[in-house]
């Protein structure tokens, strides 16, 4: 029984045992993609927590009794279910792996208590997740082993929303077969966070990673609050072609008293610095450049600077999602079918014109 | 000075020259000034400072080049390879400065006439490259030698030598040589000029090409990375270097002779040292086997006569084997690494190919490269051969005349002469042959041509520090010349730029320059001017170089420094390619670095953008 693996042991092939998410965090970083530390909680410690606490039998015979169609009676047994999961102490096996490998992750960032995202990671990925697993859970800034436990104990009974059970039953598909496990990874402590393409959304350049970043949380760059500071960088000659420092007003922080993330003015002397070192965006557009390589497609991503480590070790990929806005336009070519010559030709009659 | 009406250029008719240059106007050829009688065509014309050929007022023998081109490179477009909407370019002086003017294009028929030749002419070139290339050489070696092999007059003997009499006259005398030798000599060089372009247009239109396919596939890309994609490593002007590494190398398996070589004496006391032993005279023979043609390298860019060159200034040949000899003893490496410059290139195109999404474009892209790189090796290699080799055996025929001329009372230095044009040294030799002819005692106007090489000095001393305005005329809608866009990089931008820099001309309150971005990187650091190469001395390790332009001959400065700002030079150019070879930031082409900066001064250099600013005046 593994209860806990670490991100960095994952692949494709851990699926099964700690589901899609986590495992995708696997192959990042096996293509050299460094994603915030973390680690899986796997299904088996789902089994072991439902097994040796007594539940799994209620948990089936309260679904065992639905009747199909019956909206009041689902709803019920979705919440006795979910509440039960809740309201029952970890087992202590799956409780000390979990706190041992929680204690390590702080060690390994240097931060007492550090603070995490904690995800529910689905394993059934043949059936359309969203309908399966039900809400894909996430608990953000999560701090200290109590808080870690009972949200895993939530991600595990994300598996029994009204809606998860409803599509099950409907599809023939047997409760007892549906396992999840959960992501505890870290949140980084962002320094400067921002978004990367790896083409230049403005003219659809393939030769160009395109960087804009802020001080703070993404969150300001995201959603479009602040003007980011923005680099256009050459693949190939790595050549800095553009380079625009923003005036940065405001940045988005986590706020440890409320408990969540809030935008606070940037210090004055900040507001007009580079949020970035020159060694920081090579090295970005190194990863830009591995993870459209990865994925074999011009990729969308989210990064941070994490001020806990440092360089290169700093440098975090949060989030990539293929791009969609030059990828989806019709790909002819831009040339076409022409020789040297003609191309020669073409050059030879051209005019350039100079508006007087 | 220039008009400050905003939004236009002054007219070239109406340009107010300083009056320290007074008399400026008969130093050159009357057709190179602006003339009434050509007004109405003049004024309606875009006029441009060319700063890439004539940064420097300009002496008026060294306007030959200029005219030679002026003829060469335009016909090769009119009328020779026929660019279909492209005209030649004009040139004319005002003051000691030259503008050009790329004419407007030709009426449609003739656009269409022109179409039908250039594709016959031009694609036989491209595929006959190589073999055409041999016999350009051939055929522009053959030539320097015969300018080499002219024989000039060393003296107005008192008599004729006997054996020119006897036993039968040989009909033509020393008077008659005089003019004739010099004739040749300018004949020689108009010829090598039209060698110059054969297919020079072609190698820029071709890189235009290149250019603006690349743009096409990613519309971001640098200048310097399209530079990078073409340019190659084993390039005549690279030649002169290599030499000297392997004179360095030979000289120290040689028994005594690096030891010569290091000291620290002038080139004279060391070759006469060297005489001494076998080794010594061993290491002199290689030295003269690659001496021609491989040091008949201009110390600038070739076409002013006070550069100098290496076979007359062996001082500098000598203290770069000196710190080549250094540097092998500390076992470091002298030679640059050829091939992986080549291999370096290679990889970049084969990457940019790679970002290509289409297979139809990616063939579109090899087929475009190769046509460049099939003929670009023409841009590399001419240059040696002409502005180098040929000028320098030019330079030092011509001094023969001054030295003639000194000695017959009728100049001071022989230097002079290149106060006077090719129209009016035939006056002057004239004048001499008629003076002996006519006997003893005759008077001739030694001060009169005295006076008016010192008058001339002096306006083109008084002229540096005048800055006329950037451009004449009205601004054209379209530019189809190669040469304009390629060479001064003419374009709606910056004309824009020059117009909003009217008025505002004055050094002090320039705070920014433009140029190429020719080797990336970004450095802050203090500068060093150097206008001459014997200012090499000054330069301080780590220090930001600004000069005029480089070639060959400043080599060994690229390790020292940290940044490179030119005037003049390209993406292509000398100090482009080895500064990307260094790993050393560098703008070049900035067109007035020189007068602009001061050394001292605090500047930021851009490589990735071309952009030069002054942080901080010294």
């Amino acid at each position: 029984m593994e209860y806990i693996l670490h991100f960095e042991v994952l692949d494709k092939t851990s699926l099964p045992r700690v589901g899609g998410k986590n495992a995708s965090l696997g192959e990042m970083i096996k293509a050299g993609i460094r994603v915030p530390p973390g680690f899986a909680v796997t299904t088996d410690s789902y089994l072991n927590f439902i097994t040796e606490t007594g539940i799994k039998d209620k948990i089936y015979e309260i679904l065992s009794n639905l009747k199909p169609d019956d909206v009041d009676a689902l709803n019920s047994a979705s919440s006795q279910i979910q509440g039960l999961i809740n309201s029952t102490s970890m087992n202590d096996q799956v409780k000390s792996a979990i706190e041992k490998a929680y204690l390590e992750l702080c060690g390994k960032c240097a931060v007492k208590d550090v603070p995490v995202a904690v995800r529910s990671s689905a394993t059934a990925e043949d059936l359309p997740t969203a309908s399966f697993a039900g809400q894909q859970d996430t608990y953000l800034w999560v701090v200290g082993t109590e808080d870690i436990l009972s949200s895993v104990r939530k991600c595990w009974a994300s598996l029994y929303t009204p809606r998860a059970i409803d599509y099950r039953n409907k599809n023939n598909f047997p409760h007892e077969k549906v396992l999840i496990s959960v992501g505890v990874q870290k949140m980084v402590n962002s320094r400067s966070a921002g978004v990367m393409f790896t083409l230049n959304p403005t003219n659809g350049d393939p030769s160009k990673v395109v960087i804009e970043g802020s001080w703070g949380l993404g969150e300001t760059v995201v959603s479009g609050s602040v003007n980011p500071d923005k680099f256009v960088v050459d693949k190939v000659v790595m050549e800095t072609s553009e380079r625009t420092i923003s005036v940065k007003h405001i940045q988005c922080v986590h706020d440890p008293v409320g408990g969540e993330v809030i935008n606070v003015d940037v210090e004055e002397d900040m507001q007009s610095k580079c949020c970035l070192e020159d060694e920081e965006i090579k090295e970005l557009v190194r990863i830009a450049k591995g993870i459209e390589t990865h994925y074999g497609r011009a990729m969308d991503i989210e990064w941070a600077v994490d001020r806990d480590f440092s360089y290169p070790e700093s440098i975090f990929i949060v989030q990539a999602r293929p791009e969609t806005v030059w990828s989806q336009r019709k790909k002819g070519p831009l040339i076409g079918k022409k020789s040297g010559y003609q191309l020669l030709m073409e050059q030879a009659m051209k005019r350039i014109k100079i508006p007087g | 000075m220039a008009d400050t009406n905003e939004g236009r250029f002054p007219d070239p008719h109406e340009v107010e020259v300083p009056e320290e240059l007074e008399g400026w106007e008969e130093m050159y050829p009357s057709h190179y000034l602006f003339s009434k009688e050509r007004g109405e065509w003049e004024s309606s014309q875009f006029w441009y400072q060319d700063k890439i050929h004539a940064p420097e007022p300009m002496p008026p023998l060294d306007l030959l080049f200029q005219e030679a081109w002026q003829i060469a490179l335009s016909q090769y477009t009119t009328r020779v390879f026929c660019i279909p909407p492209a005209q030649g370019i004009a040139q004319r002086m005002v003051g000691p400065y030259m503008y050009i003017c790329a004419i407007a294009p030709p009426p449609d028929e003739i656009i269409g006439e022109k179409a039908a030749l250039f594709e016959k002419r031009v694609f036989y070139v491209f595929e006959h490259y190589n073999e055409l290339w041999d016999k350009w050489l051939t055929k522009f070696k053959a030539l320097g030698e015969e300018m080499k092999g002219l024989e000039i007059p060393k003296e107005m003997p008192k008599y004729v030598p006997e054996d020119q009499v006897l036993p039968a006259p040989t009909g033509c005398y020393v008077s008659y040589d005089l003019i004739e030798s010099f004739d040749k000599l300018v004949n020689q060089m108009f010829k090598g000029w039209q060698y110059h372009f054969e297919m020079l247009n072609l190698t820029y239109l071709a890189y235009l090409m290149f250019g603006d396919v690349s743009r096409k596939l990613f519309p971001g890309i640098s200048e310097s990375a399209i530079g990078k994609m073409v340019a190659g490593a084993y390039v005549s002007m690279f030649r002169p270097e290599e030499e000297l590494c392997q004179l360095s190398r030979l000289a120290i398996s040689l028994d005594g002779v690096a030891d010569i070589l290091k000291r620290e004496a002038g080139a004279a006391e060391k070759i006469a040292e060297l005489e001494k032993t076998p080794a010594g005279k061993e290491w002199l023979e290689a030295f003269d086997k690659a001496k021609d043609p491989w040091f008949y390298v201009s110390c600038g860019s070739g076409w002013f006569h006070y550069e100098g060159s290496w076979i007359d200034h062996l001082d500098i040949p000598y203290s770069y084997i000196k710190s080549y000899v250094e540097r092998l003893e500390n076992g470091e490496t002298i030679e640059r690494a050829l091939d992986e410059v080549d291999r370096e290139r290679d990889e970049t195109v084969a990457k940019y190919r790679e970002l290509i999404q289409n297979e139809e474009d990616r063939k579109a892209f090899d087929d475009a490269h190769n046509t460049v790189r099939t003929i670009y090796k023409y841009a590399e290699d001419h240059l040696f051969w002409v502005e180098h080799w040929f000028h320098t055996i030019w330079f030092s025929k011509v001094r023969k005349f001054g030295t003639l001329l000194v000695n017959n009372g009728i100049l001071n230095e022989v230097d002079d002469i290149f106060m006077f044009n090719r129209y009016e040294i035939p006056e002057i030799l004239t004048e001499l042959a008629t003076g002996w002819a006519l006997g003893v005692d005759i008077p001739m106007r030694g001060d009169y041509y005295k006076a008016k090489a010192d008058k001339r000095k002096k306006i083109l001393k008084a002229a540096s520090d005048w800055m006329p305005s950037p451009a004449l005329g009205v601004p054209p809608e379209e530019v189809a010349e190669p040469f304009t866009i390629m060479l001064w990089g003419v374009t709606t931008d910056k004309v824009k730029e020059w117009l909003k820099g009217m008025g505002e001309v004055s050094a002090e309150d320039v705070s920014e320059l433009k140029g190429f971005a020719s080797s990336a990187g970004v450095v802050e650091g203090k500068v060093r001017v150097l206008k001459r190469l014997d200012e090499i001395v000054d330069l301080e390790p780590g220090e930001i170089m600004v000069c005029p332009t480089t070639n060959p001959s400043w080599a060994p400065v690229f390790t020292k420094i940290k940044a490179a700002i030119t005037d003049i030079g390209g993406l292509t150019s000398h100090a482009a390619i080895v500064c990307r070879e260094y790993g050393v930031p560098s703008v070049t082409g900035t067109g007035i670095s020189t007068s602009v900066i001061k050394t001292g001064d605090t500047v930021r250099v851009d490589g990735d953008t071309g952009v030069v600013t002054i942080l901080e005046r010294a």
